[in-house]
């Protein structure tokens, strides 16, 4: 009898698999399935956010016209030259990726990433508005521009700093482990708390890096104001803040690599800068990778440095992609328009999510 | 080519010491190997030749040159270690040169020493290969012609064959041995297995925590062994020990009902002393007495017997391979007392 009473409460693992993950699936699906599809809905609709809150019908099917109203616009027209720059790094940027993978310096996957992206960087800044054209929305583009630029700076600005702490502060002295700590703290601050301290710092009065400047006679600069400074002290501000993570990551990365290949290297003399470049560097190629990864994935979505440092001023030259959209929606309103654009950061994020899925399962060749 | 010279030499980490004194003179073109114990500091000996470990005091010379204090790039010596070490983003070919090309070698060189390197080891159908896509032995090879490639006054070898199965192991020893002979180098090769010390060896050094116990050639140390833990560390099974103590002026071992006379000079009255037997000396007297044969291994060529004394003590000995005896039998045992040893048993020094 016990026995069989027993045997009416056993699940099998799919039934216990399923009970255990319903929690988490419930959640998963209300918000962030059904909101992810909601938004889509939602950008194919001329629909303002007050309107539709006072009347749910106040809204009209468009299909595709949010979505060209933001990125498209009258007369425009494609030159392989009208944004020389960028399309002559993108043209060499194809070039370089087919050469490395012919001559076997790049694995298939690396060169097919490298090779789209720098396709993009040709076709993309190709499109510019004709005779009597112009842009549906001016600002989109640029503010895009901005936040690529914000990215292509913070990127390695975090990488290379994180791996060179990493490669410091590696190692057993208490000296280390205290600086390590140190280094990690501002990653637990808060936007709000991290803008404030560099808005400090920046402050052409009384700011640390202004008394600096004036110490070596030299006239502060007005750092969030100046055009050409207004995104350097984001991203100075943003590597600090992010320097952490990162960091950790190098630390286990180069905590996996070998005592014995150093001392392998200390007999062939490589040592110092070289046991770094030759020894600790192509041992991190993973580790680099993911970082760079999760690192693009992360600031793309940059919003509290710009918002709160510099309003995406001056002149909008730091007026960044998540900021675009969280004005269009809540202070214009227009919440399809800010869907559509919310959708093409998707997109852009959703691949960088799946190049790294595929680079993390790429063997090494 | 050139020998190594040890004089006096110290290890100390904070205030433990691991090394102490080591006094050594390794010959040119000689093939040494530092035998003992784990713990007992070979490897840290032999990491403070190559460079790897500071010497805390006592100079290192290798040839002429005291090189105590020079890194280890430019002491003039290569080293295989355990783990071989290959640098795993590397080819072959470009872990074989990669020391030469750190020091500034001309390509063209490099690529004709790595070519040679890779015909002396068999290594050229693998040369574009990385470390992943080779078999434990052929990453030996290579760890050994990245040694070669370098052209080392030295070659060091830290326990190079221990992370490899029973077989390949044989094989790697007797290859090891013949490249001795074909290069005719200064080789310094840490072990704690005594076949391969045995096998391989010139001049075997035998250290226990961090002092040498006795350097000699294999066959001297194992014929005239100057303590019981040399005695008891060489030879393949260990050498059987039976305790007892001299009374009136002669030998007594409670194991044995009469011992033969061994033709020394005993030490006094009261003395603890230790009779030593290798197994392949003993005899089993099947119509003796005194002992308990537990069990009788055979296998083929030899058999192993294991028998306990009376009082408890335990004997390993070396017997024809096909034997009679069986298990459980009650048995007595021989020897010619020529080649027995006797130890004391408080400092383990030999009685001769």
């Amino acid at each position: 009898m016990p026995r069989q009473h027993a045997s009416g409460f056993a699940l099998t693992q799919r039934q216990a698999a399923v009970i255990l993950l319903a929690p988490f699936l419930t959640v998963y699906a209300v918000f962030l399935v059904y909101p992810f599809f909601k938004g889509i809905w939602i950008s194919l609709h001329d629909w303002n956010l007050m309107a539709v809150a006072f009347n749910p019908d106040a809204k009209t099917y468009v299909g595709l016209r949010n979505y060209e109203r933001v990125m498209w616009g009258r007369n425009i027209t494609w030159g392989a030259l009208a944004s020389p720059g960028f399309q002559i790094i993108g043209l060499i940027g194809v070039l370089a990726s087919a050469f490395l993978y012919r001559t076997g310096r790049a694995g298939k996957v690396t060169a097919l990433a490298m090779g789209i992206a720098t396709l993009l960087l040709f076709v993309l800044p190709g499109f510019h508005p004709g005779e009597g054209g112009r842009w549906y929305d001016r600002r989109f583009w640029p503010t895009v521009g901005n936040t690529i630029l914000f990215v292509g700076l913070a990127v390695p600005g975090v990488t290379i700093t994180a791996m060179l702490l990493a490669a410091a502060l590696d190692g057993e002295t208490r000296a280390k482990a205290v600086l390590r700590t140190l280094f990690f703290l501002s990653q637990v601050l808060s936007v709000t708390v991290v803008t404030l301290i560099w808005q400090i710092m920046f402050s052409p009065r009384q700011g640390l890096i202004a008394n600096l400047t004036q110490l070596f006679g030299g006239s502060p600069i007005v750092w969030l104001t100046a055009e050409g400074f207004a995104m350097a002290a984001i991203v100075i501000a943003t590597i600090w803040w992010s320097l952490g993570i990162a960091m950790i990551l190098f630390l286990a990365g180069i905590q996996d690599i070998s005592k014995d290949l150093y001392e392998a290297g200390a007999l062939d003399n490589a040592t110092g800068a070289k046991a770094f470049w030759y020894i600790t560097l192509p041992n991190l190629k993973r580790t680099i990778t993911v970082v760079v990864v999760l690192q693009i994935i992360l600031h793309f979505q940059v919003f509290g440095q710009s918002h709160l440092m510099t309003s995406g001023g001056p002149n909008d030259t730091t007026q960044v992609l998540v900021r675009y959209i969280y004005q269009t929606a809540f202070r214009d309103s227009e919440l399809g328009r800010a869907s559509a654009m919310a959708v093409f950061l998707f997109v852009i994020m959703g691949g960088f999510s799946i190049l790294q899925f595929v680079l993390g399962r790429e063997k090494d060749e | 080519m050139s020998g190594v010279t040890l004089s006096n030499v110290i290890k100390k980490y904070g205030d433990v010491q691991v090394i102490h004194g080591i006094d050594l003179e390794i010959e040119n073109g000689e093939f040494c190997v530092f035998v003992g114990p784990s713990g007992c500091g070979k490897s840290t000996l032999m990491r403070m030749v190559a460079g790897l470990e500071e010497t805390t005091s006592g100079g290192i010379t290798i040839g002429t040159r005291d090189v105590t204090r020079l890194d280890p790039s430019q002491r003039g010596v290569a080293m295989v270690f355990q783990t071989y070490a290959l640098y795993p983003h590397m080819t072959v070919a470009e872990n074989m040169g990669f020391g030469l090309k750190m020091n500034g070698v001309p390509k063209p060189e490099i690529a004709e020493k790595v070519a040679e390197a890779a015909r002396i080891l068999k290594l050229e159908p693998l040369l574009e290969r990385k470390p992943k896509a080779l078999s434990g032995g052929q990453r030996q090879r290579v760890a050994i012609g990245r040694t070669i490639v370098r052209g080392p006054e030295v070659f060091l070898f830290d326990e190079p064959l221990s992370n490899l199965d029973a077989e390949l192991r044989v094989d790697m020893r007797v290859e090891i041995a013949s490249l001795h002979k074909q290069i005719g180098a200064t080789m310094i090769y840490v072990t704690h297995d005594q076949v391969e010390a045995m096998t391989l060896a010139d001049k075997i050094v035998v250290l226990r925590a961090g002092r040498i116990e006795q350097v000699g050639a294999p066959l001297d140390l194992y014929r005239d062994p100057d303590n019981r833990f040399v005695a008891g560390f060489i030879g393949s099974p260990a050498m059987n020990f039976l305790s007892g103590h001299v009374a009136q002026g002669a030998l007594s071992i409670p194991a044995l009902k009469d011992v033969p006379a061994l033709g020394l000079r005993l030490p006094s009255d009261g003395t603890k002393v230790e009779l030593g037997i290798r197994p392949e000396h003993l005899q089993i007297d099947p119509d003796g007495e005194g002992f308990r044969l537990d069990l009788i291994e055979k296998l083929g060529g030899i058999s192993y017997a294991y028998l306990h004394a009376e009082t408890g003590e335990r004997l390993i000995i070396a017997t024809d391979g096909e034997s009679d005896l069986t298990d459980e039998m009650d048995v007595g045992i021989t020897f010619n007392p020529a080649r027995a040893y006797l130890f004391l048993a408080e400092t383990g020094l030999r009685l001769r």
